[in-house]
């Protein structure tokens, strides 16, 4: 299996240099698709540019992302080599990015499934350990992080999500193994970059407070009452609730604290590269002003443009209000319900962000679909896999068939883009909802579990 | 007792899963139902087409009495009597005459070119071949443009009069002349708001070739350096000299403002049969790619009227157009308008007149010339771009058309079983897998641990994606190779295609060497099938976007070959219907595959039965299709094919668990088949 999966990992590698090196221009960078206004790296080129004729790199609406990524990226889009495509410097760093993502992913896996036979070994249910693991999560969602063609698109298509990407990954590896200093690093980044992130903030807490998924508390419970009423040692008891792990401030601190430290470094360090040529506060008008209210209107696989482009002007600000509140509401009840698998509540946010951002790309589906590896086990017999398989590949098939027709053919219309953007939003609504109910209703690793318990409660209960 | 609290749990489904349910359990008559009503409503399509209207208000044609005249037919008749040897220079110099601008553009002829996706790239942004000095095998087009006393030339409208600068005929410079006609009355015109470039389009290597190449050059203006040096061809052995000046002027390069709408006009052959002077419209261009309906209908309003044709005729223009839309090579040179979605129409006149019969000549030509000036003053009048009336639409006669909501019904009537049916079949092997492995359990204990033990029961599908994939990537391979197979310098079609076939045979034996083959795995063919159909939905959704006609066409074939497709193996069916569908399978089997399918139509045709001259043909017309970057080459060889071959797996299944045997079984089946196929 380790031998398999290092092929297929430096195949996948592999692909994406071929890509980058002999694929020639393949134009994705201008495709909605795949790059956004927040993303683009040829805007960022622009910045760049602007930068360097000492005039403030937001002007003219043309870059929004960090000044970080101006000066790490900038001088490297300077460069263009011959018989390449223009940003291949860039490519190949997104290429390392890409690579370093999927290698934490696959670590995250690992200290998952770590966690998970701790737990399950503290319920006695060493059979169910043996059982239910037969794929390794952590290979298999780096796996699908690598091959995913939404990723290949997005790294050879130039533009910085994976960058993005890889801050929520470190900041969920770092969450998972409590490391605080990362984990602060990945989430002031991600946040830095593109804002949404913000809101794995309450994942990120639940992990360090009370570590990696684990069954639900009552299971505990339930088990350690059906265990008290048959004789037990004390000493087994404790060691239980340990096991069941009570919410612990130390690591929340020190991440809080970290947190304060790294804010206060990339700020600085903005302000810095940002002085005389327009300050921190153009900057957070410029980016996280034109995210939150959906400046530009160009097309992309969401459907925010299309209603913003539709709306009247004087009911724009509610339905900015509204639209921003989505998210938002979603947030706590999500919690609630999930506070014992914080890191599939992580998923179930980015997907969330994914669906309702306000420039959405495929950069971010390859995100969560990388992620939902993860839950691989748990997972495997959720209802509908067979069609919304087909369905992803439908919509990015369709959609830029659709953009083609309206904007080159001349023959479609706004709508017919539209549609797909709708379609794949179903699409991702029905994944999201169809995993959290399997979660929920059905959670296969506790089957064996419940149902272990509920016999080893029944059978007192009958005798 | 562990049970009991087990279905308790269980929640009621949705409706709407239960619907699905429900439709999915009745798939065939479902299925049977929606395919009948397709092919019928199909066949009754001819009879619900609509009279065509004018949507656009601005159009007014007819609005205002022709200012054509019998002066301007003599000045046609003026430019034919004093047409020189050097027909290019000639015209520019009549052009000049008018006060009108004018310039040359020289081309040399394209090679050909594989390109296939070029539906997808943004822009026909390939820059212009500019020919150099030496070259002498070129072709000069001669343009003469009329800025609009009104206009602010921004716009403009394109007439194109092809001729063959090599052997002009005498209908060529008929069309000339008009061309010429209706540009000298357009050229004196107040009412001019549009631009006029009047293009004579030197057709000695296609139209076609001339017409893009001035279409490219207009769209990627090209600022040379060094002025042009003009050829004794362009000015003819005898020019006089007149200075240096005028030349570089001449052959500088103008354009006019963006193209609202083109008209293509040419004099076809004279005919002997026939009691009236007709007017052919052709519109379609590359992809099944149609001009707005509001040009078309302008033409006609303009043109003679004619009475409503019966369902049979409507049926023939119908089931025309499909065919060349289908094949997505466009019938002239306005495809290369649509290619920069510039509305167009080309006319062929057939005037029924003797050649000599001055008389009924400068009739003729009064008569065209007040359609063409007819059009020009409609368009003239628009304000925006075509936009009002449809882009998607059948034409069963000039004057009856098939909206988009109506062709779309029997393809979606021949569409909407594929879901329900793949539902079926994906979830059907699941709910039958339970009590197959307990008879298993039952019947043999002891041979449980030979069979694999599948992880996930709903993850099953995920071997059929795999050999689907494996599939499509041998699809894509084989749908490449003709680009490194027309490197091999003088390969005749037939041993072109023998290479083609050895290399894909070559090319899925190694892939399932590579993958492993499709039935080691154990695939279960009802998944097979399941994926099969899904992605034949896909695949066909998707083409019905690009180029309706083919997807339509394509869907007769495909669906029926999908639908009846069944191990041949598979037991459990009577001796009649199990033989029925046998023959049915086998037929589609042969039918669905291309290459069979074009030669049995090459022989039905031609009632020849030589197979070798048939078999390069098909490279040939393959050819025909990537050259003109038709997407239905793309979609025989990345849909079609891979459905056929997912097809011929589902036929060969061994509906086992043998591992071993199957192996050679499905490699010796498919070799065979190829073989039998390359036999031909």
């Amino acid at each position: 299996m380790a031998i398999r999966y290092w092929q297929m990992a430096a195949a996948a590698v592999g692909f994406r240099l071929v890509l980058v090196l002999f694929g020639g221009d393949l134009h994705l960078a201008s495709r909605p698709e795949v790059s956004t206004p927040l993303t683009s790296l040829r805007r960022l080129a622009e910045g760049y540019w602007l930068k360097q004729a000492s005039v403030s790199p937001y002007s003219g609406s043309m870059y929004h992302g960090s000044p970080l990524l101006l000066s790490i990226l900038g001088p490297l889009t300077n460069s263009r080599p011959d018989g390449h495509h223009a940003h291949i410097y860039c490519s190949l760093i997104f290429v390392a990015v890409d690579f370093l993502a999927a290698m934490l992913i696959r670590a995250t896996g690992h200290k998952l499934q770590m966690a998970r036979n701790r737990s399950l070994k503290s319920l006695d249910l060493t059979k169910a350990v043996n059982d239910s693991v037969n794929v390794s999560a952590g290979d298999v969602a780096s796996l699908i992080y690598l091959w995913n063609p939404w990723a290949i698109v997005t790294c050879v298509g130039s533009c910085t999500s994976p960058i993005e990407n890889l801050m929520v990954v470190i900041m969920i590896y770092g969450a998972c193994s409590r490391l605080a200093p990362l984990a602060a690093f990945g989430y002031v980044m991600a946040t830095h970059l593109s804002l949404y992130p913000a809101i794995l903030i309450v994942p990120v807490i639940l992990l360090l407070g009370y570590g990696p998924d684990a069954p639900p508390p009552k299971v505990f419970l339930i088990k350690g009452s059906s265990a008290s009423k048959s004789d037990e040692s004390d000493n087994d008891k404790t060691t239980r609730q340990r096991v069941v792990q009570q919410f612990s401030w130390k690591p929340v601190l020190h991440f809080i604290f970290w947190l304060f430290i790294w804010s206060c470094h990339v700020l600085l360090l903005s302000s810095v590269i940002l002085k005389k040529v327009g300050g921190l506060h153009e900057m957070f008008e410029k980016t996280y002003g034109f995210i939150l209210t959906v400046k530009d209107l160009s097309p992309n696989i969401g459907v925010l443009w299309y209603f913003f482009a539709e709306v009247f002007d004087f009911f724009r600000n509610f339905f900015l209000i509204v639209f921003n509140m989505n998210i938002i509401f979603v947030v706590l009840p999500l919690a609630i319900r999930l506070k014992h698998r914080p890191c599939f509540l992580a998923f179930v946010y980015t997907a969330i962000v994914a669906i309702l951002k306000s420039y959405p790309s495929a950069g971010d589906s390859a995100l969560y679909l990388g992620l939902l590896g993860l839950f691989v086990n748990e997972l495997a017999e959720m209802q509908f896999t067979f069609f919304l398989f087909f369905g992803y590949i439908g919509v990015s098939l369709l959609s830029p068939v659709m953009h083609n027709l309206w904007i080159w053919r001349g023959t479609g219309n706004a709508n017919f883009y539209f549609a797909t953007g709708l379609a794949y939003t179903c699409l991702q609504t029905v994944l999201l909802v169809e995993s959290c109910a399997h979660r929920e209703t059905r959670p296969s690793s506790l089957l064996p579990t419940c149902q272990a318990i509920y016999s080893s409660v029944a059978e007192p209960i009958k005798s | 007792m562990k049970s009991v609290p087990k279905q308790e749990a269980q929640p009621k489904p949705r409706l709407i899963v239960r619907l699905g349910v429900f439709l999915a359990s009745h798939h065939i008559l479902f299925s049977v139902l929606c395919c009948s009503a397709g092919i019928i409503t199909l066949l009754l399509l001819p009879s619900l087409a609509k009279n065509t209207y004018l949507s656009e208000n601005a159009l007014i044609p007819g609005f205002a009495n022709p200012l054509f005249s019998t002066e301007d037919a003599i000045e046609a008749n003026r430019f034919m009597k004093g047409i020189e040897a050097v027909l290019a220079n000639f015209i520019a110099q009549q052009i000049e005459a008018l006060g009108a601008e004018v310039c040359y553009h020289k081309f040399i002829p394209r090679s050909k070119n594989f390109h296939p996706l070029k539906f997808f790239t943004s822009m026909t942004n390939d820059m212009a071949i500019q020919p150099n000095g030496t070259d002498t095998n070129f072709g000069i087009n001669t343009i003469g443009i009329v800025r609009a006393p009104r206009g602010d030339g921004k716009e403009t409208i394109v007439l194109v009069s092809p001729y063959n600068s090599q052997s002009v005929q005498s209908n060529e410079l008929l069309s000339l002349a008009l061309g010429f006609s209706v540009f000298s009355l357009l050229s004196r015109a107040a009412w001019l708001s549009k631009d006029v470039v009047w293009l004579s389009v030197d057709s000695q290597f296609g139209e076609y070739v001339a017409v893009s190449a001035w279409l490219n050059l207009y769209h990627n203006l090209v600022f040379l350096s060094q002025s042009v040096i003009l050829h004794t061809k362009m000015y003819g052995a005898n020019h006089i000299n007149d200075g240096n000046s005028e030349k570089t002027e001449v052959m500088a390069f103008k354009c006019a403002g963006t193209m609202v709408a083109a008209l293509i006009f040419k004099v076809g052959e004279t005919r002997r049969y026939g009691d009236r002077d007709s007017v052919m419209m052709y519109a379609e261009a590359s992809n099944g790619q149609m001009p707005n309906l509001d040009l078309l209908n302008v033409v006609h309003y303009l043109a003679v009227h004619r009475q409503v044709p019966d369902y049979v005729e409507g049926t023939a223009n119908l089931a025309n157009s499909i065919y060349s839309q289908a094949l997505g090579v466009p019938t002239g040179s306005h495809g290369a308008f649509c290619d920069y979605q510039v509305d167009v129409v080309s006319l062929e006149f057939s005037p029924t007149f003797h050649v000599r019969n001055d008389n009924a000549k400068s009739l003729f030509r009064l008569r065209g010339g007040m359609l063409i000036e007819g059009v020009v003053r409609s368009v003239n009048n628009l304000l925006e771009k075509f936009h009002q009336s449809f882009f998607l639409y059948f034409l069963t006669a000039p004057s009856k058309f098939i909206s988009v909501g109506m062709y779309m019904i029997p393809f979606a009537l021949l569409l909407a079983p594929l879901p329900i049916v793949a539902a079926a079949f994906a979830g059907g092997s699941k709910s039958m897998e339970k009590p197959v492995d307990k008879l298993i359990e039952h019947s043999k204990a002891d041979d449980i641990a030979d069979i694999p033990q599948s992880k996930g029961g709903s993850c099953k599908w995920l071997q059929a994606a795999k050999v689907l994939l494996v599939i499509q990537l041998w699809a894509v391979l084989v749908s490449l190779l003709p680009y490194y197979i027309t490197q091999i310098p003088d390969a005749t079609p037939m041993q072109s295609t023998l290479i083609w076939v050895v290399l894909s045979i070559v090319i899925l034996i190694a892939l399932s060497v590579l993958f492993g083959s499709p039935y080691s795995a154990g695939v279960e063919w009802k998944l097979l099938k399941a994926t099969l159909i899904t992605s034949m939905s896909i695949g066909l959704g998707l083409m019905s976007i690009i180029n309706f006609a083919t997807a339509q066409l394509g869907a007769l074939i495909v669906i029926p070959m999908c639908l009846f497709s069944r191990p041949l193996k598979a037991s459990g069916m009577n001796f009649l219907p199990r033989s029925v569908l046998l023959a049915s399978n086998i037929v589609f089997a042969v039918l669905g595959f291309p290459p069979a399918a074009v030669l049995i139509m090459k022989g039905m045709s031609k009632g020849s039965c030589s197979w070798t001259t048939d078999f390069g043909d098909f490279w040939i017309w393959m050819e025909f299709l990537w050259e003109w970057s038709s997407e239905t080459y793309l979609y025989l060889y990345l849909v079609h094919l891979p459905c056929w071959l997912l097809c011929i797996l589902v036929l060969l299944h061994p509906c086992r668990q043998l591992e071993s045997k199957i192996k050679e079984d499905w490699l010796f089946g498919l070799g065979g088949i190829f073989f039998s196929v390359g036999k031909f």
